[in-house]
């Protein structure tokens, strides 16, 4: 029931007692498994449709992609922990390392930039090999449309823990559920994707993240605000 | 607070009360005084509604005063987007006078982290009480530029007393 502000204080907590019933306390380990379900339950769908790539345990999946999927885990593991203590109000100094885990994985789309760029610069032109921006693999956007599709059932669990709980920062919440939502939602998807190029996994692999950051923080603060 | 949150009625009606008093005196120097008991019923019915967030391992007073500063914080939004122009004018009225130096003081220190531009517009607009108009004739700075200033300047205000919390 929602209780409107009274003609007097007094009136108020009458009201509010007469109302009180038990309720069951809201734990940070329950909005952690409900995430943690939710990543499931994007990842199954995505083996589903897509079909898991075996290539992971066959050896031929590249350097790149394992550590690009690492960063991904350690990110939605970060944000997801921050996420989930948001939900509870209090007051104090609050960790950063979401953010830090952030910028260790922003270091996969630098990295394939760079290295893009210094192969186009090497590659001989008169060889009639196609160059890294000519290569189709490198411009495969779709895995970054899926991986954010996939982000949107975590995004959804996440707001939904956060309305049951008392969220008092909006805007950090709103950032932390994008970076959770980006980056389990990026992983799985990443578990059917074959394409283990640099550039492709350093671009394609990690815009879901940048992708719902941005979401998270314009859209989830209306969602949860209380 | 344990006993409220399994549903015991005469315990919540002390703690509402409780609360209730403890919260008029929060927001004694930070809102003016016809606003306080809005205010407070505002902050009980989130404390009720969300009491199930009281974690019994963690104190409770830290958890009950980022209720009300969130609720305060929404408050100022609101009343700064209906009017600029009264912001906190009455705050400290009724306070001592060593208060008020020590509030100006931690004041100064806060505005002394903020660049100086922000920080002067600040001190013009929220505290000297002059308008936006008359804030940017005085210091160069377009109307628009002395809001935005104003905004990130209160932005940064309350990371810093967050961090300081």
């Amino acid at each position: 029931m929602k209780m409107e502000k009274q003609q007097s204080r007094e009136d108020l907590i009458a009201a509010l007692t007469e109302d009180l019933t038990p309720v069951e306390r809201v734990k940070p380990a329950q909005g952690a498994w409900l995430i943690a379900f939710a990543a499931v339950v994007a990842s199954v769908c995505c083996i589903a449709i897509f079909e898991f790539w075996t290539g992971m345990f066959t050896g031929e999946a590249s350097a790149f992609y394992w550590i690009t999927n690492a960063l991904l885990l350690v990110l939605g593991a970060a944000s997801t922990s921050g996420l989930v203590a948001s939900a509870l109000p209090r007051v104090g100094a609050r960790g950063n390392a979401p953010y830090w885990s952030a910028a260790m994985l922003g270091m996969a789309p630098l990295t394939a930039i760079i290295s893009v760029f210094f192969l186009e610069m090497n590659h001989d032109h008169t060889s009639g090999l196609p160059s890294v921006l000519n290569d189709p693999l490198t411009w495969y956007w779709e895995c970054g449309l899926y991986g954010s599709i996939a982000g949107s059932v975590v995004a959804l669990a996440a707001v939904l823990y956060l309305r049951r709980g008392a969220p008092v920062s909006l805007e950090r919440s709103g950032w932390l559920t994008g970076l959770a939502a980006g980056s389990l939602g990026a992983l799985a998807y990443n578990l059917t994707c074959p394409l283990d190029t640099v550039a492709h996994v350093g671009i394609w692999h990690t815009v879901p993240v940048l992708v719902w950051a941005v979401i998270g923080r314009l859209a989830v603060p209306r969602l949860i605000r209380w | 607070m344990t006993a409220a949150q399994d549903g015991d009625k005469a315990s919540a009606n002390v703690l509402l009360s409780e609360v209730g008093m403890w919260l008029e005196r929060y927001f004694r120097r930070r809102v003016p005084p016809h606003q306080i008991d809005d205010l407070v019923q505002e902050v009980l019915i989130g404390f009720y509604t969300k009491r199930s967030t009281w974690d019994p391992s963690r104190p409770f007073l830290p958890w009950l005063a980022a209720i009300a500063r969130y609720r305060w914080v929404d408050h100022l939004r609101k009343v700064y987007k209906h009017d600029s122009k009264e912001l906190m004018e009455d705050d400290a009225v009724e306070d001592s006078e060593e208060e008020v130096v020590m509030a100006r003081v931690s004041l100064d220190r806060l505005l002394g982290q903020l660049p100086e531009k922000q920080a002067h517009v600040i001190e013009m607009v929220k505290i000297s009480g002059l308008s936006i108009r008359e804030a940017a004739e005085k210091t160069g700075q377009s109307e628009s530029l002395v809001k935005v200033n104003i905004h990130r300047g209160l932005k940064k205000l309350a990371t810093m007393v967050e961090e300081v919390e």
